[in-house]
């Protein structure tokens, strides 16, 4: 118990993730009297895992894309396609961040890749400059729940590792976010187009346009066809995809296109995989902790404690979201994921609710708390990039919570809308 | 002023960052071209690419500790005032030394036992060599965070001193 606490108040006065989990893991072995060599062994399994491999694949593929002129050429296709609809700026801004928040993992790039191209365009299209502060903070986590992204790709690798009844296939995840997500950018849309400022006229369909856009971004257009055709069509595996990715990005921005010089890429790579390797340390620590858990079986006698006062499954679900949604203002979606799932996933397996679905659940509340205020990740990314006050950033992005809020919990209690594709559930 | 041999260390991490992130990049990509039209693949490529991910992630750590650009909680240590923060780095980081420390050492004594014993790891590869980066990556983690902490320190005191 003193440990315990001891360990909570080192993590808030801000000590490294991967100590605390170490340290909890090396604690508990230690008192169990077993040697804390098997620390080692955990760590190790890091190299056991096959797709483990598209983490760094695909974080160096997005930071390239980052660096390229790419989103602006997105940004510019996008506009001669969807310009002309009712609210279509905002549509534009949405799809082209959710877009680009699949491939490049929501770790705050597109709010700093993409923003500094649509703000200043919602803003001469006359919308309301507190609605484009909103939009593009609240869009900077929109698109998590698209394959390939990585808090994806992340939550099946640590579901797997919790021998559960109900298996967890990555693919099965790619395939549940996928009306999550039209969901989110539906609702969002609706309210940008509610939002148009009245008789600014919306821009005419100009074929001209569409087809030099289509020309400028030729080359990038097939990468999302050829990824996402290939996961879904279940011709390549993740980690593969992410290998392809990595290689036409490459191949594209830095040879054909040569918008990011050779000598930029020691850098990009370094910067990539700082996050890589972050990530990949607390995950390889919490391997550790988790067997140990499991050993210990705390995930079942926290289940039975819980259960003796929550007997419902829809009543665990609220108090989930709650729960949820106040750890995504203080932890970022990573770390959330590799310390809490293991804990949650057993404990809603006993709810009798479908892994697959918690996944979706969780990244939903996980994306909602990148913007709550007044710690979430992205209002301070914004206020940064945007030279604003994080005060305004609460008020700016305020409609905008309750909209997504909305979806969170249809896409909560309406475990269907996730699970329909799923080939295991029919 | 970065002494030179710090210096140097650092840009061996980052040019083996990049030449190892460059070659999973080519040698994933060639084992999918191999795999779909050759109908071959090489049986050590695999596993040297998971290897390679648990490398790159140790070296990663080790630049982000460099960095400081660790994942930690920040909902509290974004308010708190310079010298209280100053404080706070100091226990946390003599903390996150002593986790690494201990899991350099116990990586250490596992790596002897692997080499005594003589297990392959795959191919021609030694079981100890892929999982040297363990305590070699926590031995390094340890120190940095053992060298920020008596810097703070000295930062600490030097502010006492001018009050």
């Amino acid at each position: 118990m003193i440990i315990a606490l001891a360990l909570l108040f080192l993590t808030l006065l801000g000590a490294p993730l991967f100590s605390i989990i170490g340290g909890s893991a090396m604690w508990g072995f230690h008192s169990e009297g077993i040697d804390l060599q098997v620390v080692t062994i955990e760590i190790y399994r890091l190299a056991e895992m096959p797709i483990l491999l598209a983490i760094p694949l695909f974080t160096f593929a997005g930071y390239l894309l980052g660096e390229s002129q790419a989103p602006a050429r997105m940004v510019r296709m996008a506009h001669a396609l969807l310009g002309w609809m009712p609210g279509g700026l905002a549509i534009v801004a949405l799809t082209a961040c959710a877009l680009f928040t699949a491939f490049t993992g929501a770790s705050g790039v597109t709010i700093i890749a993409l923003g500094a191209l649509l703000y200043p365009a919602l803003q001469q299209a006359g919308y309301p400059e507190r609605f484009n502060l909103g939009l593009i903070t609240t869009s900077g986590s929109l698109g998590l729940l698209f394959a390939p992204s990585l808090p994806l790709i992340l939550y099946g690798v640590i579901a797997q590792q919790s021998s559960l009844d109900t298996p967890v296939n990555i693919d099965d995840l790619f395939l549940a976010g996928i009306l999550p997500g039209l969901l989110m950018v539906v609702l969002l849309s609706g309210w940008g187009m509610w939002k148009q400022p009245k008789g600014q006229l919306s821009t005419k369909l100009n074929g001209m346009e569409i087809i030099s856009s289509i020309r400028e971004s030729i080359w990038e257009i097939p990468l999302p066809i050829l990824v996402l055709g290939g996961i879904y069509g279940g011709y390549i595996a993740v980690s593969e995809a992410a290998a392809v990715t990595a290689v036409y990005v490459l191949i594209v921005e830095v040879l054909i296109k040569r918008e990011v010089k050779l000598r930029q890429l020691p850098e990009i790579i370094r910067e990539s995989m700082v996050l890589v390797g972050a990530i990949i340390l607390i995950l390889g620590v919490s391997l550790a902790s988790t067997n140990y858990m499991i050993d210990a079986q705390i995930p079942t006698k926290l289940f039975q404690s819980i259960h003796s006062f929550i007997d419902s499954k829809w009543t665990f679900l609220i108090a989930l979201n709650i729960f949820l949604l106040v750890l995504g203002m203080m932890l970022d979606i990573f770390s959330a994921l590799i310390i809490i799932i293991p804990i949650i996933l057993p404990i809603a397996a006993g709810y009798g609710i479908h892994p697959v679905h918690l996944g979706i659940v969780f990244l939903a509340n996980m994306q909602l708390g990148y913007f709550t205020p007044p710690v979430g990740m992205n209002l301070f990314i914004a206020s940064f990039r945007f030279n604003k006050p994080v005060m305004e950033l609460y008020i700016a992005t305020l409609p905008f919570f309750f909209i997504l809020l909305f979806a969170v919990l249809i896409i909560t209690y309406w475990p269907a809308l996730s699970l329909v594709f799923l080939s295991s559930n029919q | 002023m970065l002494h030179k041999s710090v210096r140097v260390l650092h840009n061996i991490e980052d040019a083996l960052l990049v030449i190892i992130l460059l070659s999973m990049v080519t040698l994933a990509f060639s084992q999918i071209m191999m795999r779909n039209f050759l109908g071959t693949g090489s049986i050590w490529l695999d596993p040297l690419l998971r290897v390679l991910v648990l490398w790159v992630g140790l070296l990663g750590a080790l630049v982000a500790t460099r960095q400081n650009k660790q994942i930690s909680v920040d909902v509290l240590t974004r308010f708190l005032p310079p010298r209280l923060k100053t404080i706070s780095d100091i226990i946390t980081r003599t903390f996150a030394a002593i986790v690494s420390a201990i899991i350099a050492w116990h990586s250490f004594l596992f790596l002897i036992d692997e080499w005594n014993s003589g297990v392959m790891a795959f191919a021609s590869v030694p079981a100890w060599l892929p999982e040297s980066i363990i305590p070699f990556g926590f031995s390094i983690i340890a120190l940095r965070y053992t060298i920020q902490v008596i810097a703070l320190v000295g930062k600490g005191l030097s502010g006492e001193n001018k009050q």
